[in-house]
């Protein structure tokens, strides 16, 4: 039956009062920017340990602590508040991929130093405190978690082509990429179709993520076509025409499956890799172990908290962001929500050292906790970004679209160029 | 009646072709059910699970804890009634001028109004966000609401739809028994065009039902959202996301757009069987 | 003001007008132009309000550079300068308009035929219309999800097809025209049954009396459909074409959702080879991965630009058919 006019005209009028009456009440118990009285927290799902969050709460009562979990994309909603000065939080997250662009606008936050951060620096990875802190030295982002990168292997797979399968012979055997590669050849040549390289992707940027150049120099110079950038292209392509690399791309039906049929026998990821194994290939349960990555320590992922100038409480603040992230809480960061801690002292912890069953047992802790401990200290400058997508991209189409090597490095290093000039790095 | 003595066979290929466009259309949502039902690790084994489950309860009950399901949706369901409401007004009122009369400038106010329909809408956040902050209107469900209340979409769409069934005789006549301009809108055009306001009614309340990206930005209350953002709040950055539960949600989502647009339905049918005797 | 800059060129839209008002309701309606203007005047009054200031905001922001928190640069024209000489954003324009032809145009002829089915089947209707209706509601992680097995390599439901048929697999995430074909399936799946519900409300604006006339003719079901449907839907499938031109244009979820997991690199780049990169991805990539918000509010711009010369193209073919 046809609805009638008018009654359609009054529910609506009816709900849109409803809006206009809800939107005022809410709008009347929304406080303009930090009161003192309420202090905002974001942070984005995952971010901390709810439930040390939640402890937070009950623990800080000279204030009213209000946690935000922000959904979809998070620095552009932080962006949108702070650029429009206006329910800016008090406390924020702030994505380690992000940082290098939050650096240069340190006077958007509260330098941590005027509220003493120094005294707890010891306490934490000295390459992590390094990357919170801006050019001008003021200290931003307090850590929150890292993400050390390590070598997932499946023994039993690595058997059957004659390699290692002990984690710390795995690690010894396979300490430089050139006897990664080598392996690689065994296994191919042992077991049909296996790579040991899912994509040469991954090797290029592991190999960057382990020095301490990226694209740009602190000079804001282009630095892009140096040797530590040529070295790891090199051998990217390398390992791609040595066919060692797969065509598979992570994270779809297609690698899952390769990986689940021991296919991909060898994973090279960051700590939270094994989250991603644990719920996309479940089945695989027991048949891992992790070893010290080929080349060296690197890190890939982890964040920080900062506190931002529109916080009227900034002691208050910087309490509440020491506590959340002392050990004792980053250990429980890691149960709750495999946030890998910024703090050694947490390594030691009962909690970090359970045998995990995923990866038969082993305590992997003794191979992240010593990468955490080794990474180095490296420059990042808010230029990377776009430069190492144009060579990423272009290491890419040789690997999935057969392009040229000699082209792509050409095309890549051209393009990088442009994007330099464009942004203003010197070339 | 049409077409009700078309021969047996035409009307078994119809149905046929229409079917096989069925199954097309309603696989990935039956999939979506099975995945509902599912816990995370079995979403992603393979061969993939054709079949429901066991854990939809387990995922219902763990999307409750997380969020806050039911005042998430009533924040939803105001708004999109009211966006709703609004747009059906102004929007056919606007497009009923644009289609049935003459004014100066009609024609470079409606270019001005496709003009302002091209551009990106993903320009507008941060400015928007600032007059909406000075308006204090930040964090309430009025700044979702009113920007929304009248869009250039439905008035082209209202326009071209009047264009094709209101004619000119109807408006000749209304004006010859004295109707007046509101009269007109609401006892000649409006009865004539209800399936077209139905579509766009459906439409755009499945628009605001579904929109995410400025309620986002908008709605800094955590207490405070709309379905959308209470639903992308699920979604975890290390992997460790909950299928399972975020599908059960994206699926309880679904269930008042149904009931919408079954009732948006019955009235375009009950239209067309006006329209055979009209 | 590129709006309304716009204009001149855009004068079309009017020329098909209001050719059937009589002159008399231009002679009444003199005394009633208040009431007129006051009846299209929220739509405007919302522009003014919330969408101006948004709007030359961007246009002030192509001139800077900016990177979303800091002080803003004067720029000049350089920001369009290398838009120009940007091979990735005429890359991401190249395959917008592919993706946009191989999706629309086929869609929406599948939509029109479908909603001439729907039109004339008599039972199930509602059904048919609930499950055509339904792509267009279902959870974005469910498609992803969904049809990135679909379209996968060895276990996808598509590479099966091709086998049953003989034919060799493709990997369709991993190659050029793959990609582009994927995305172009996947937006067609999503917004067919919606153009099919905007046909199916234009056909019921049709007297039936001329179907009837047609059949007493004795025409068949094709020839109706060229000579009575089409001519007379013809407001309608303008209304279509122009705004799937529009969205089709600023497509960005479906290449997104799509490509989205393909090994860890910027969900905005839009697969191996930027193969599935348009130009609201590589405006997304720009502001929000790069933090340039000047280049990103030109490309905004260029996306405008072509969406209005597209949307123009196609309104004059529509119209060109029409006394």
């Amino acid at each position: 039956m046809p609805l009638s006019r008018r009654a359609l005209l009054y529910a609506g009028l009816a709900t849109t009062a409803t809006a206009a009456l809800g939107g005022t009440t809410a709008g009347c118990s929304v406080p303009n920017g930090s009161t003192g009285r309420n202090m905002t927290l974001w942070y984005w799902t995952g971010g901390l340990s709810d439930k040390v969050v939640a402890d937070a709460k009950k623990r800080f009562t000279d204030v009213s602590l209000k946690p935000a979990q922000i959904g979809g994309y998070f620095k552009s909603k932080l962006l949108t508040t702070m650029t429009g000065r206006a329910y800016v939080p008090d406390i924020t997250g702030l994505k380690g991929e992000d940082m290098a662009s939050y650096l240069p606008n340190a006077e958007q936050f509260i330098d941590l130093r005027t509220l003493g951060a120094e005294q707890l620096k010891d306490r934490y990875l000295p390459w992590k405190w390094a990357e919170g802190i801006a050019p001008d030295g003021s200290m931003i982002g307090f850590p929150i978690d890292t993400g050390p990168v390590a070598h997932y292997f499946m023994p039993e797979v690595f058997d059957r082509a004659g390699l290692p399968t002990d984690p710390a012979e795995v690690g010894k055997e396979m300490d430089t990429w050139e006897k990664y590669l080598a392996a690689g050849e065994r296994l191919k040549k042992k077991v049909r179709g296996a790579h040991m390289v899912i994509d040469a992707l991954t090797i290029y940027q592991y190999m960057i993520a382990q020095g301490t150049l990226r694209y740009v120099d602190a000079e804001r110079r282009f630095i892009g076509d140096h040797e530590h950038v040529r070295r790891a292209w090199n051998m990217a392509i390398d390992a791609y025409q040595r066919g060692l690399c797969s065509r598979y791309q992570s994270g779809t039906p297609d690698g899952n499956a390769a990986i689940e049929n021991g296919l991909l026998p060898s994973q090279i990821g960051a700590s939270w890799v094994a989250g991603d194994l644990k719920l996309t290939v479940p089945k695989t349960k027991g048949k891992w172990r992790v070893a010290a990555l080929p080349g060296g320590p690197a890190n890939n992922g982890g964040s920080f908290l900062a506190i931002t100038k529109s916080c009227r409480k900034p002691e208050l603040a910087f309490e509440i962001v020491t506590w959340l992230l002392n050990a004792d809480n980053q250990t429980r960061g890691f149960t709750d929500a495999t946030l890998f801690p910024s703090t050694p002292a947490s390594y030691q912890q009962a909690a970090m050292r359970a045998p995990d069953p995923f990866f038969g047992g082993q305590a992997t802790i003794d191979v992240f906790g010593p990468t955490a401990e080794k990474i180095p200290i490296a420059y990042h400058s808010p230029y990377d970004y776009p430069l190492d997508q144009a060579v990423s991209d272009e290491l890419r189409n040789v690997n999935a679209l057969g392009k040229d090597p000699r082209r792509a490095w050409k095309d890549a290093m051209a393009k990088c160029r442009r994007i330099a000039d464009h942004l203003g790095v010197l070339t | 009646m049409k077409g009700m003595k078309g021969t047996r066979a035409r009307g078994l290929t119809l149905h046929i072709s229409l079917i096989a466009g069925v199954l097309g259309s309603l696989f990935p949502f039956y999939w979506t059910i099975v995945m509902s039902t599912h816990s995370s690790a079995e979403i992603f084994q393979y061969p993939p699970k054709l079949l429901p489950g066991s854990h939809f309860d387990e995922n219902v009950h763990h999307l409750f804890q997380k969020i806050d399901f039911f005042g998430s949706m009533f924040n939803t369901l105001v708004v999109a009634v009211s966006v709703t409401f609004l747009v059906l007004f102004f929007d056919s009122l606007a497009a009923f001028v644009f289609a049935k009369f003459h004014f100066p400038g009609r024609r470079a106010l409606f270019v001005i109004m496709m003009g302002i329909f091209m551009v990106p809408a993903q320009l507008q956040a941060i400015p928007q966000f600032v007059i909406m902050a000075k308006l204090g209107w930040i964090g309430s469900l009025t700044s979702l609401v009113i920007p929304a209340a009248a869009n250039a979409f439905g008035i082209f769409w209202m326009r071209q739809y009047m264009k094709g069934s209101i004619h000119d005789e109807l408006m000749d006549s209304s004006r010859l028994d004295g109707c007046g301009f509101l009269r007109q809108y609401w006892h000649v055009a409006l009865p004539v065009v209800r399936p077209g306001l139905a579509f766009l009614g459906i439409f755009t309340f499945m628009a605001q039902w579904n929109d995410y990206a400025w309620p986002l930005i908008a709605l800094i209350n955590p207490d405070h959202v709309t379905l959308q953002v209470a639903l992308s709040q699920l979604n975890s950055v290390n992997g460790t996301t909950d299928y399972g539960m975020v599908m059960a949600g994206a699926l309880l989502a679904l269930i008042p757009l149904l009931v919408v647009f079954f009732i948006g339905a019955r009235q375009i049918m009950a239209d067309l069987a006006k329209g055979a005797i009209r | 003001m590129t709006g309304i800059g716009a204009a001149p060129t855009l004068g079309a839209p009017a020329d098909d007008g209001v050719r059937s008002v009589p002159a008399r309701a231009k002679a009444r309606s003199v005394l009633g132009y208040w009431r007129l203007y006051l009846a299209i005047s929220p739509f405007y009054l919302l522009f003014l309000c919330f969408g101006l200031i948004p709007v030359g905001f961007s246009l002030y922001l192509s001139f800077h550079r900016w990177d979303g928190l800091g002080s803003m640069e004067y720029a000049g024209l350089s920001q369009y300068r290398y838009l120009l000489s940007d091979a990735q954003f005429w890359n991401s324009l190249t395959n917008t308009l592919i993706i946009w032809a191989i999706a629309t145009l086929p869609m929406l002829f599948i939509a029109l035929v479908t909603a001439v089915m729907l039109n004339s089947a008599v039972r199930f209707k509602n059904f048919y219309r609930f499950a055509y209706f339904l792509p267009n509601v279902t959870s974005v992680v469910a498609v992803a999800i969904i049809f990135t097995s679909i379209f996968s390599t060895n276990f996808g439901l598509a590479n099966a097809v091709l086998q049953g048929l003989g034919l060799d697999q493709v990997a369709w995430l991993n190659t050029d025209w793959g990609i582009k074909i994927s995305i172009a399936v996947l937006m067609t799946w999503q917004w067919t049954g919606y153009n099919a519900l905007i046909f199916l409300a234009g056909l019921q604006t049709i007297p039936s009396e001329l179907y009837e006339a047609a059949r007493v003719d004795g025409a068949g079901p094709v020839h109706t459909f060229f000579r009575i449907t089409v001519p007379m839907m013809r407001p309608i499938i303008l209304f279509t074409l122009v705004v799937s031109t529009v969205t089709g244009l600023q497509s960005f979820t479906e290449p997104q959702v799509l490509l989205a997991n393909t090994n860890n690199t910027s969900t905005f780049a839009g697969g191996p080879g930027n193969s599935g990169q348009t130009m609201v991805l590589y405006f997304f990539q720009q502001s929000f991965d790069n933090n340039d918000f000047g280049y990103g509010a030109a490309i905004a711009w260029g996306i405008f630009l072509v969406v209005a010369i597209f949307s123009i193209v196609n309104w004059r073919l529509v119209q060109r058919g029409e006394k």
